[in-house]
């Protein structure tokens, strides 16, 4: 019964109509879809259809990835005030973009493609130092710190990722706590991630929330 | 031949003794002059020594009169810029911080009377006595349907394109036009002769083709309606192949300067002949390459774009993280694999 929700959906995040979107999950609701089917039946498997998009078909664009990101953590918070069972939490991130970086788009889609799919999200903002990133994990007992840089300085400089792995090290966090990066450099180099000192990276937030998924699924192991 | 007679004959396709090449250095030129980037930017006739040094010095075919992107957000109002020591000059305050500032904001009435058009004129008047007759000279020039990116930010912005009121989005984009207009009249007055015209609201790395075509097409037409000689269409590194025949056929640009990710043969079967076409290399893979792997790099995009001319090899904007030796390499190889002898 959700195929055609999910079908309508896609078709309307891959055409970038955000009123339209709304219109299929407004409607499901009407017709006696619960929250929770909306997020776990609906959304997640729009999402997981979305990955599946992005391999098979190179010609996705930025523009779908931010809407459905959006729509989802949009619907998502909607629909978790009407759950009758506070659902269970995967896990929790910390996220931000490097220190001296100041772009907030690709953070944006992550965060929402985390949200609706059950992880809880700790927006530090933008500019963020290493050590803020790692006292910000540690307060918040997050798995993951993840860190968006859209310039190349800021993705290999000394106060970003690297400084944060430094940080880590130090205080003997690597076990507890995950590292991801993301951002316009790491395509250009997809080797770049392990070059300053990531557990790993993705091209867009929707991969990303799954690579996400697993580190804190290990970290909780 | 000059760089310049070199890149006109490529442009024209007549015989050329090589492949142009360009090398877009822009923040190197503080540490050659072994100033502060906030130094460095502050007058044109530092960027303009720095510019004329780093030719000296690598013997790459152009120099650029434009500092950093966000120069065109001081233009518009921006009054703070985060420089790095490291990296490129960040916008740091945005004009406009919510819908409602889109119907108050305005550009200036002449951007050559603008206190941050000075700079760029005094170095433009330089380069132009130093090097206009030999060396191409570059401005970088936005695009209206992105120049908003540097007003309010990309998520804002997107927001707005995908999901916002279409007629604030379009109030916003005509003034940016105007302003893109303002610009590309000024440069070419002050002597620039390549203007990168960046649009990646005109890829479908961004947006979808059909936002292109309905949307962002009209608005370029107008950014360029006063001619688009020596204009390069570039997506600010976003793939271009996929729109190139739609930008011949609307737009009439016939320079094309694709990403790094492009299948250059593709992007050469496209052109086929009707303008020139770049070869880019991956300048952050260049951060990590050894030289080998630089030489190699070059050699390959060569071997691809040389057959037929109608080819200039070129860089991204190179990060200042690049080994030198690892530039040296790149020039040495450009000119040795695009030797047309």
């Amino acid at each position: 019964m959700f195929d055609a929700y999910i079908k309508d959906y896609n078709e309307a995040v891959f055409e970038i109509d955000k009123d339209a979107a709304l219109e299929v999950v407004e409607t499901a609701i009407q017709q006696g879809v619960t929250p929770e089917q909306v997020i776990f039946n609906i959304i997640i498997p729009s999402i997981e259809e979305m990955m599946a998009e992005i391999v098979e078909n190179a010609d996705t664009n930025l523009a779908q990835h931010f809407l459905t990101a959006q729509i989802a953590s949009e619907i998502t918070e909607k629909m978790l005030a009407k759950f009758t069972v506070p659902p269970e939490v995967i896990g929790r991130v910390i996220i931000g973009t490097a220190y001296g970086d100041l772009h907030s788009l690709g953070k944006r889609i992550v965060i929402g493609c985390l949200k609706s799919m059950m992880i809880d999200v700790i927006d530090l903002g933008v500019n963020i130092k290493a050590e803020d990133f790692v006292d910000a994990a540690v307060a918040q007992d997050a798995q993951v710190i993840a860190i968006s840089s859209m310039m190349v300085h800021t993705a290999t400089g000394e106060d970003g990722s690297l400084r944060v792995r430094s940080i880590l090290k130090e205080r003997d966090l690597e076990n507890q706590i995950k590292l991801v990066v993301g951002g316009a450099p790491y395509r250009f180099d997809p080797e770049l991630y392990s070059k300053v000192g990531a557990d790993s990276w993705a091209a867009d937030g929707v991969t990303a929330s799954k690579k996400i998924k697993q580190l804190i699924l290990e970290v909780k192991a | 031949m000059t760089p310049l007679e070199i890149l006109s004959a490529t442009i024209s396709g007549q015989p050329s003794p090589r492949v142009p090449v360009f090398c877009n250095l822009l923040d190197q030129g503080a540490r050659t002059l072994n100033m502060s980037p906030e130094q460095y930017f502050s007058k044109g006739e530092y960027v303009a020594e720095g510019q004329l040094k780093m030719l000296q010095h690598y013997g790459h075919d152009n120099v650029w009169s434009a500092s950093y992107v966000g120069k065109e957000a001081q233009l518009l109002g921006c009054k703070k810029i985060l420089f790095a020591k490291n990296g490129v000059p960040n916008v740091a305050d945005f004009v406009i911080k919510s819908w409602d500032d889109i119907s108050t904001f305005e550009i200036p009435a002449d951007i050559t009377q603008h206190y941050h058009w000075q700079s760029t004129a005094e170095c433009l008047k330089i380069l132009h006595q130093e090097v206009g007759d030999t060396h191409p000279l570059c401005a970088y020039v936005t695009a209206a349907t992105t120049l908003p990116v540097l007003l309010m930010g990309m998520d804002k912005w997107m927001e707005l394109v995908i999901a916002g009121p279409i007629d604030l989005r379009d109030e916003l984009v005509r003034k940016c036009s105007d302003f893109v207009q303002q610009q590309l009249t000024a440069y070419r007055a002050a002597g620039a002769n390549v203007i990168i015209y960046a649009n990646p609201f005109g890829s479908t790395y961004f947006v979808p083709r059909k936002l292109i075509v309905d949307w962002s097409m009209p608005w370029m037409q107008r950014d360029l309606i006063n001619g688009v000689d020596n204009i390069v269409y570039y997506c600010g590194m976003g793939p271009l192949n996929t729109v190139t025949e739609l930008v011949i056929d609307k737009l009439k640009v016939n320079i094309f300067y694709p990403a790094p990710e492009d299948d250059l043969t593709e992007s050469k079967r496209l052109i086929n002949g009707k303008g020139l076409t770049s070869g880019v290399i991956d300048d952050i893979k260049m951060i990590h390459w050894t030289k080998q792997e630089t030489r190699d790099e070059v050699k390959r995009i060569m071997e691809l774009g040389k057959p037929g001319g109608h080819f200039l090899f070129g860089t991204g904007f190179m990060p200042l993280d690049i080994p030198e030796e690892n530039i040296i390499a790149m020039l040495d190889a450009a000119f040795e694999y695009g030797s047309y002898s």
